[in-house]
């Protein structure tokens, strides 16, 4: 295989080798349960590295490091959030809102919590993405017990005035949790500043390795755990820790604090040079989400109009440049993205989207060969395409 | 990821484009998600030339070039009742592909049975 230009960092990231290096010893030497740690020093270790990257976590989103609570990634970590306070503060209504461009990790749990007597509102969305915190203010009534909103929207980058929204929740005296997965470590996340209850994160979106991630949750509020067991994590999250993941996590979270400013500012150069080149290179291309600061700093959304996202992406491929899409086709049904639905992409442009999500590592001068190669096979493609009329 | 025969009209897809007289057309769509449109000039019964236009995925592209190339100096009537296996396409088709093939076959046969 030749070089590979990756950019599909929203997807996942690769793990930056100095968070390897920080784990290597905890896979062999030091893999003891930190349970333990009052009678075994293999085990003392193990849970000191452990709390040492729980206060790299609560620093890197300005929280206490007992308010961070480990868990296998952003999916439980929404589950655990939506469910939580869904169960405990059930006596005090059932009204959950949140919108329509959630991750499925959030929509998929709060269609399942109407199977259990709850009340799901969703606040609409702009034809940017954005929720408007006023819409959240008129739909939070006395049963309002959750507002759930993401920070950032992976799939068209739109980053949500969670700061507004949370004073809204807090002056009305409803939860607020936000899925934080595609902003940690790559633009500023602050509990206090942005009046956040709980917040969901994962450790593969910044470098670090797969299956590890946390929930937030402010001190003061309550949730029924969702996993019981030998009572770990304060008893939010029982089962044996994964340590050697929860330490490179610490260690993704430590560099994603220290570096997050330099990398910001590299893959914006990235990102708004990219854009420039493509919308001038190639006709009736256009940009899916805001193109200002509100948007994330490594995400490009576009429509290539007249072509389908998927032969595109699989002849870039095979030239190793690796995209993502937006839509999908799956058994020949449409299956479309439902955050470009929501936004209101026209229905023939729905399957014409591809998704780049910039990294650390993406190189400026790779731009030129990245875009020549789309503009290449869509040419190619829209000369195959019965939909495109030159 | 992709058979080799795929692989191979994929990158490379045979005889696409528009036919300016075409002595049959025949088309197929899902709408708004994929579309293909076969061209054939036949004369005397025989295929002399023919075109496709496709916006499908990769499967549904390399079809289209697949049968184009066979139909090639075919007689029409051979044609009519053309499958996969007839094709030699001696692969596992995905059954989420399946309809990605059809979509193209559907639009050739389409073509083949308005000549």
């Amino acid at each position: 295989m030749g070089r590979i230009i990756y950019l599909d960092h929203a997807s996942t990231t690769p793990v930056d080798s100095r968070v390897l290096k920080k784990m290597k010893p905890y896979f062999t030497g030091l893999f003891a349960n930190p349970a333990t740690r009052w009678t075994s020093s293999i085990s003392q270790k193990v849970d000191e590295a452990v709390e040492e990257a729980r206060k790299n976590v609560a620093a890197l989103i300005n929280a206490l490091p007992e308010e961070v609570i480990f868990t296998s990634g952003g999916t439980e970590s929404d589950n655990a959030a939506l469910k939580g306070v869904a169960f405990a503060n059930r006596n005090r209504g059932n009204e959950i809102i949140t919108t329509p461009i959630e991750h499925e990790a959030v929509l998929k749990v709060a269609e399942r919590l109407q199977d259990f007597g709850f009340v799901i509102k969703y606040v609409p969305v702009d034809s940017e993405g954005f929720v408007d915190p006023d819409d959240v203010k008129k739909l939070i009534t006395p049963k309002t017990i959750l507002v759930s909103i993401m920070h950032a929207n992976n799939e068209i980058g739109t980053i949500e005035p969670v700061r507004e929204i949370g004073a809204v929740c807090r002056e009305r005296g409803v939860f607020f949790h936000t899925d934080a997965v595609q902003t940690v470590a790559h633009i500023p996340v602050d509990v206090e500043q942005m009046n956040i209850d709980l917040l969901s994160l994962s450790s593969h979106k910044f470098y670090g390795p797969k299956g590890v991630g946390a929930l937030y949750i402010r001190k003061d509020v309550q949730i029924v755990p969702y996993m019981d067991g030998g009572g770990q994590e304060q008893g939010f999250r029982s089962g044996t820790l994964n340590s050697t993941g929860i330490i490179g996590l610490g260690e993704a979270a430590k560099l994603g604090k220290e570096e997050q400013e330099e990398r910001e500012s590299c893959i914006k150069e990235f990102r708004d040079a990219f854009l420039k080149k493509i919308l001038e290179e190639i006709p009736a291309v256009y940009l899916n989400g805001p193109n200002d600061d509100r948007r994330l700093p490594g995400n490009i959304s576009i429509v290539i109009q007249g072509i389908r996202n998927e032969p595109l992406l699989v002849a870039l491929n095979e030239k190793g440049i690796i995209a993502g899409g937006g839509s999908a086709c799956s058994a020949g049904k449409k299956n479309p993205s439902h955050v470009l639905e929501a936004i209101g992409v026209p229905e023939e442009d729905l399957f014409s989207v591809i998704r780049i999500t910039i990294g650390k590592d993406n190189k400026l001068e790779d731009i030129d060969f990245i875009v020549e190669n789309i503009k290449e096979i869509t040419n190619q493609l829209r000369a195959l395409s019965p939909f495109w009329e030159e | 990821m992709y058979p080799k025969i795929i692989q191979e009209h994929f990158t490379y897809p045979k005889n696409v484009g528009r036919m300016k007289n075409p002595t049959a057309t025949g088309s197929f769509s899902m709408p708004d998600l994929a579309k293909a449109v076969f061209y054939f000039l036949i004369e005397e019964g025989i295929v002399k030339d023919i075109k496709y236009q496709i916006a499908g995925c990769p499967f549904a592209i390399a079809v289209c070039s697949i049968l184009s190339e066979y139909a090639k100096g075919k007689n029409v009537k051979e044609l009519k009742n053309i499958t996969l296996d007839t094709l030699g396409l001696f692969f596992e088709i995905p059954t989420e592909k399946e309809e990605c093939i059809n979509l193209s076959l559907n639009a050739f046969l389409d073509g083949v049975k308005s000549a």
